[in-house]
């Protein structure tokens, strides 16, 4: 038996994890110039860089022989809603992994526990109803993350029971969350939107868009996002040892009350913020952990840094897909990532079933 | 007393479950906690490794109140081995028994070698050689229990806490799971099902009945047929084990039936 050997995941060795990691970051960067030089103004790869550069350094490293539209187009427009999307991607990934540590269940993401529909409403009352205008710009993603933890609250709530979260308290509890969220989002819009307006800020609450990125909201969501994912980093271990279960966990020494009100304000703070800048866009978080999980394992410090850049990725080439399939409209991103990850929720649910069949 | 517990009490519910127990586990010994289902052995054991908050009473661990020591101190001074716990999300054996490093690695600058070689060493005496790299859920029910009794004893503490922990396994398990644990020569509190396992490997046995405690002795002492019917409402025959010198119990159903 002894000699007998199942690999776990197909990357043990650490040369070859930062290999898989470099590789993505390769990936990664491609996509986002295609994704810049994609759209109803195409621009050539070589353009793209050469702009994206000569603003970086803010001087004329090439020679510039395009029109200055092209270069709003590119730096203005593209280029922080591709950096949006890469960090929109990355940040519900990483809030996936923490609410699947939290639950232990790999179900567990905010949209599927109707955390993101949560943010959405609370975005929106933010926006509808002015409640949190003394906070100037920052009063949606306060509403957001009002919203989210108040969603996270119920959600949890339902689908503990006697300390566990099964698959099935899970999902249902999510489908209930989701879909009273879904309606107060709805009813606001509706109650003060008026004409056309109403279905098209419906369908970016609801289905998300990039759309909207802007520099600006680009630089506070990344703060954002890169001061979670360092924190989460320096918890890793502590992640690694809570899923075993809070018992165990407890036993080993973790001090695991303390840990998982870091999780939840983590979670719920980086979800409020994503969706208040982007919407609700599904299944992110659910399906890139997974995924990356099956190729680098489970610890931590390798899963949170890798799936960062899958998420990202993933994101930024459902972003290019969102404007190519149906151009010169554009779909809604969360429909791109709901083609992709409702089957593989339907995939992951089977899976857990089977499990209990055994 | 490596560890004193006084006036426990607990309920679950506004239901008694722990009744005012006081109980004292000398340094070095191994000692049984048993009584019928329901009695409160788990509930009392998870007062004492702080999953519960005792309602009143106090655990100290060398004379140290446990409730004011953190989760991290906690864990230099007593391991946990419960029950097989369901993890959905899986790792190798190592990574495994590497967790129950947790309380003595620090963020940074650990000596990775030294942890390396405490790891290998546990896997080594649980009988577990060449399953580093095994899936921890793909292993066969003895073999997860005896990586869990490898990542308590990789915790190094000094008091070990057993929670059932040989449920669900068959004999040769329980017998080679024991003698891992008696061959450490902790200080062990554990409960127990099975009376021969008790009476072959305790120095000391407490008898538990409705949260409080009923007696408490050496096997010969306490094995004996009143109590047995006592707690469990079987009769038994009391012999000695010849190879062990060790009280050897014999049951028969209280309610007889014709099994001749």
């Amino acid at each position: 038996m002894s000699n007998m050997r199942i690999p776990l995941f197909p990357l043990q060795k650490k040369s070859h994890f930062v290999i898989f990691c470099v590789l993505t970051a390769i990936i990664l960067v491609f996509s986002c110039l295609v994704a810049v030089g994609t759209g109803a103004a195409d621009v050539s790869l070589e353009e793209v860089w050469k702009v994206i550069v000569n603003n970086l350094f803010g001087s004329e490293v090439f020679e510039k022989n395009w029109e200055n539209s092209t270069d709003s187009i590119i730096w203005t427009i593209r280029t922080p809603r591709v950096l949006t999307a890469f960090v929109v991607g990355a940040g519900l990934t990483l809030c996936g992994i923490l609410m699947q540590v939290l639950t232990k269940n790999p179900l567990a993401d905010p949209y599927v526990l109707g955390i993101s529909q949560g943010a959405s409403a609370g975005a929106v009352a933010a926006i509808v109803y002015g409640f949190l205008s003394f906070l100037g710009g920052y009063g949606t993603m306060a509403g957001a993350f009002l919203g989210a933890l108040i969603s996270i609250a119920l959600s949890l709530r339902i689908a503990t029971i006697r300390n566990k979260v099964t698959a099935t308290q899970l999902v249902l509890a999510g489908i209930a969350v989701s879909a009273l969220f879904g309606a107060l989002t709805n009813l606001m819009i509706y109650h003060t939107a008026v004409g056309s307006d109403k279905v098209k800020t419906a369908t970016y609450w609801m289905m998300g868009s990039l759309s909207g990125a802007s520099w600006e909201r680009l630089l506070y969501a990344a703060i954002a996002f890169f001061v979670c994912f360092a924190l989460i980093l320096l918890l890793s271990k502590k992640l690694d040892v809570l899923m075993l279960g809070d018992d165990v966990a407890a036993t080993v020494g973790v001090d695991t009350g303390r840990l998982k009100i870091v999780i939840i304000v983590v979670a719920t703070l980086l979800t409020g913020i994503i969706v208040s800048i982007s919407g609700t866009i599904g299944f992110v978080g659910l399906t890139i952990p997974h995924i990356t999980r099956s190729i680098v394992g489970t610890k931590h410090m390798r899963l949170v840094p890798a799936s960062m850049l899958v998420g990202g990725t993933f994101l930024v080439i459902a972003d290019i897909l969102s404007r190519v399939l149906v151009a010169p409209e554009e779909l809604p991103i969360g429909v791109v990532s709901a083609f992709f990850g409702a089957p593989f929720f339907l995939y992951l649910i089977r899976r857990s079933n089977a499990k209990l069949g055994r | 007393m490596k560890l004193s517990i006084e006036k426990i009490t607990y309920s679950i519910n506004s239901k008694l479950i722990v009744d005012g127990v006081d109980l004292g586990v000398e340094e070095g010994t191994f000692v049984g906690l048993v009584g019928p289902n329901g009695c409160g052995k788990s509930t009392l054991l998870k007062n004492i490794y702080k999953v519960y908050t005792p309602d009143s009473g106090k655990v100290y661990i060398d004379g140290k109140d446990m409730s004011e020591l953190s989760s991290r101190e906690t864990a230099l001074e007593m391991s946990v081995m419960q029950q097989e716990n369901v993890v959905e999300f899986d790792m190798s054996v190592y990574d495994m028994v590497m967790l129950g490093r947790f309380a003595h690695q620090k963020m940074f600058g650990n000596d990775m070698a030294r942890e390396r070689q405490i790891v290998a060493d546990a896997i080594d005496e649980v009988g577990l050689s060449g399953y580093e790299q095994r899936s921890f859920l793909s292993l066969s029910g003895g073999e997860k229990q005896r990586t869990l009794v490898a990542r308590a004893l990789v915790q190094q503490a000094q008091l070990i806490i057993l929670d059932e922990p040989t449920n669900h396994l068959d004999i040769g398990y329980q017998y080679q799971i024991m003698t891992i644990l008696k061959n450490q020569g902790l200080t062990v509190f554990s409960s127990i099902h099975d009376l021969n396992i008790a009476a072959c490997y305790c120095d000391k046995i407490v008898l538990m009945k409705a949260g409080k405690i009923v007696d408490i002795g050496t096997p010969w002492e306490v094995l004996i047929p009143e109590r047995i019917k006592e707690l469990f409402g079987v009769d038994a025959q009391i012999t000695v084990n010849e190879v062990t010198n060790r009280p050897n119990i014999m049951f028969t159903p209280a309610d007889s039936f014709n099994w001749r």
